[in-house]
């Protein structure tokens, strides 16, 4: 994600609006990535959400792998892509990249979004908790 | 030996048969009363990946989070899937203690009738995961105030998640050597508050229920267990005396050897845990059943001991910044004491004994903790049972807990983490009442203020 807006950056300064806009589509979908951070939620009620939840086995520090991996910058990361974390084979084989979507549809249930997967989490109900924990999750960078 | 086992020792001398028979029962306050064994054990943080705070209260063991619940019904095996892990783990804990009255006599021949500095305990531990399926805890503790090492708590479990109409549930298998130190739940006496105290000051009454540490150590047994969806939790299980010579190399003095245990003792536990991550909930019910024989001879009179117990906790977790628990639990206890009573030794055939206990807690950062604690042992009279040491014949003690401490490290940036792991503490415990009586129970003018144990501690793990 980070390559993708450094090259949207260079784009800026080199080609006109349409030209840069066409770049731009064709980037975001190079790089698999729905464009995810307008997370509609409240990013510090997320961060509590991550607090509750999340934070026994996950950090947002960057390299910072507990029993999960480290959640900084998971948005637009490809799913079990930190080589120092041992990942169940079901992630591994999921092709997911994490973005608005899946995070959502994973966190909400990660057993049935990734059959088999490892990570001992029932899963959060609550829709709005979901969306504020994924805009938390968007502003780690 | 905390002054409650030399008083008990000291009436032994004094004279052997009626004390004898006083030892049987006091021998479940010495452990009840004296010095409660501690655990925080950073080798399954190594383990699992994961921060003392995870799984602890106040980012020290053993007061157990939901997570770390379910750690210890999962066999201690839970980990991050990372090889090499070595499942050891040492502990110290270092004290002081002042009682308000100094103690007609010293607590072992190794300290002083008041104001000791002691090394407590100094314990190594086997724990944590030896295969995908067995884990063990596993603690052998040098006692600095008697000078004597032996075998301590030891728990080892097999334990497989299966799924049972659509939920996970674990299958488990406990083999331990005292009955309750297999539960997690921090409401039952070997894993309640307060969870550290002075070897050798007071901490309770000496009169204790038999589920109240009286078989601690002189045993092996074996539980089955299931936790269903992460929520109801059932056990079963039974003991068996380990032989006199076990005991002795197990570093037990032959002196606390109970006797023999009838083949039909059985523990049973029924618990459900809520667990809403921020908040939880556990409520239960247990039991312990047995009949012992203390002079180990077949066919002679036993003594029943018949415990039931209710309990119940509540912890508000939040964000982890602000954490507030609750713990409280009620033991009532049938004795036939039918050995007691044909070797003249107790003047009521049978008899009952109650314990409450409550306790509340509050952390601030998982680092500054406060915990209030209240507890009542009631029982009927007995004159010849309780006789040395009680006034009336009477069991019943009474009296409160405060304390205070500090946990620097033990969280996600905590300094040489997860090595470094430390509490330092403060804690009061005064007496209403005291072995049967306000004042003078002991027929020598010792009140049961006198007994108030200031105890200053400092614990680390590695």
């Amino acid at each position: 994600m980070d390559l993708v807006l450094k090259a949207m950056s260079l784009m800026k300064r080199r080609t006109t609006a349409p030209v840069r806009l066409l770049y731009g589509l064709c980037l975001m979908t190079l790089a698999g990535v729905t464009v995810p951070a307008h997370a509609a939620g409240d990013s510090h009620r997320g961060e509590d959400v991550f607090a509750q939840e999340c934070a026994e086995c996950h950090s947002v520090r960057e390299g910072k792998n507990k029993k999960g991996p480290s959640l900084f910058a998971i948005v637009g990361r490809k799913a079990a892509s930190i080589g120092d974390v041992v990942y169940s084979d079901a992630l591994r084989q999921s092709g997911l990249t994490w973005n608005v979507a899946s995070l959502d549809s994973y966190i909400a249930a990660p057993r049935k979004a990734v059959p088999n997967g490892k990570m001992k989490y029932d899963g959060l109900g609550d829709a709005k908790a979901r969306e504020d924990l994924v805009a938390y999750l968007a502003t780690l960078h | 030996m905390t002054n409650k086992q030399n008083s008990a020792l000291t009436g032994l001398c004094a004279g052997i048969a009626r004390r004898c028979a006083a030892l049987l029962l006091a021998s479940a306050g010495l452990f009840a009363g004296g010095m409660q064994s501690a655990h925080a054990l950073p080798s399954f943080a190594r383990q699992t990946g994961q921060d003392c705070a995870a799984c602890h209260v106040g980012a020290y063991g053993p007061q157990l989070t939901p997570m770390g619940v379910r750690f210890k019904i999962g066999g201690y095996t839970d980990t991050d899937g990372k090889d090499g892990k070595i499942p050891l783990s040492g502990m110290l804990v270092g004290a002081f203690t002042h009682t308000k009255k100094k103690q007609d006599e010293a607590p072992t021949v190794h300290t002083d009738r008041n104001n000791n500095t002691t090394l407590d305990e100094a314990s190594l531990f086997v724990a944590g995961r030896l295969a995908e399926n067995l884990g063990a805890f596993i603690q052998w503790t040098y006692d600095g105030t008697e000078h004597h090492s032996a075998l301590d708590h030891v728990d080892v479990r097999a334990a497989h998640t299966f799924d049972v109409g659509g939920k996970d549930t674990v299958f488990g298998i406990s083999v331990n050597n005292n009955p309750g130190v297999q539960d997690p739940f921090n409401t039952m006496p070997v894993w309640g508050f307060p969870y550290t105290s002075s070897a050798v000051g007071f901490g309770g009454g000496d009169a204790a229920t038999m589920i109240n540490g009286g078989l601690e150590h002189r045993v092996i047994g074996a539980s089955a267990y299931a936790f269903w969806d992460n929520s109801l939790y059932v056990e079963i299980g039974t003991y068996r005396a380990l032989s006199q010579a076990i005991q002795a190399d197990t570093g037990q003095h032959r002196s606390g050897d109970m006797g023999r245990l009838d083949g039909d003792t059985v523990y049973w536990r029924l618990a459900w845990m809520q667990d809403w991550k921020k908040q939880s909930f556990t409520a239960g019910v247990f039991g312990f059943d047995t009949a012992i024989q203390p002079d180990r001879l077949s066919g002679g009179p036993q003594n029943h001991y018949h415990d039931v117990g209710v309990d119940a906790s509540y912890q508000f977790l939040g964000t982890r910044t602000h954490v507030g628990t609750i713990y409280t639990s009620y033991i009532h206890e049938n004795q036939t004491r039918n050995d007691l009573f044909t070797k003249g030794e107790a003047t009521n055939r049978t008899g009952h004994l109650n314990e409450f206990r409550i306790n509340a807690s509050y952390y601030f950062d998982q680092t500054w903790g406060v915990t209030a604690g209240r507890f009542v042992t009631r029982g009927s009279r007995d004159t010849l049972l309780y006789a040395d040491g009680y006034a009336n014949g009477s069991p019943n003690t009474t009296g409160s807990i405060l304390q205070a401490d500090w946990t620097p490290f033990g969280k996600e940036d905590s300094w040489g983490a997860p090595w470094a792991n430390l509490r330092l503490g403060v804690q009061y415990t005064l007496f209403d009442k005291f072995n049967g009586a306000r004042h003078n129970y002991d027929g020598n003018g010792r009140d049961a203020k006198d007994n108030n144990t200031l105890f200053l501690f400092a614990w680390t793990s590695f």
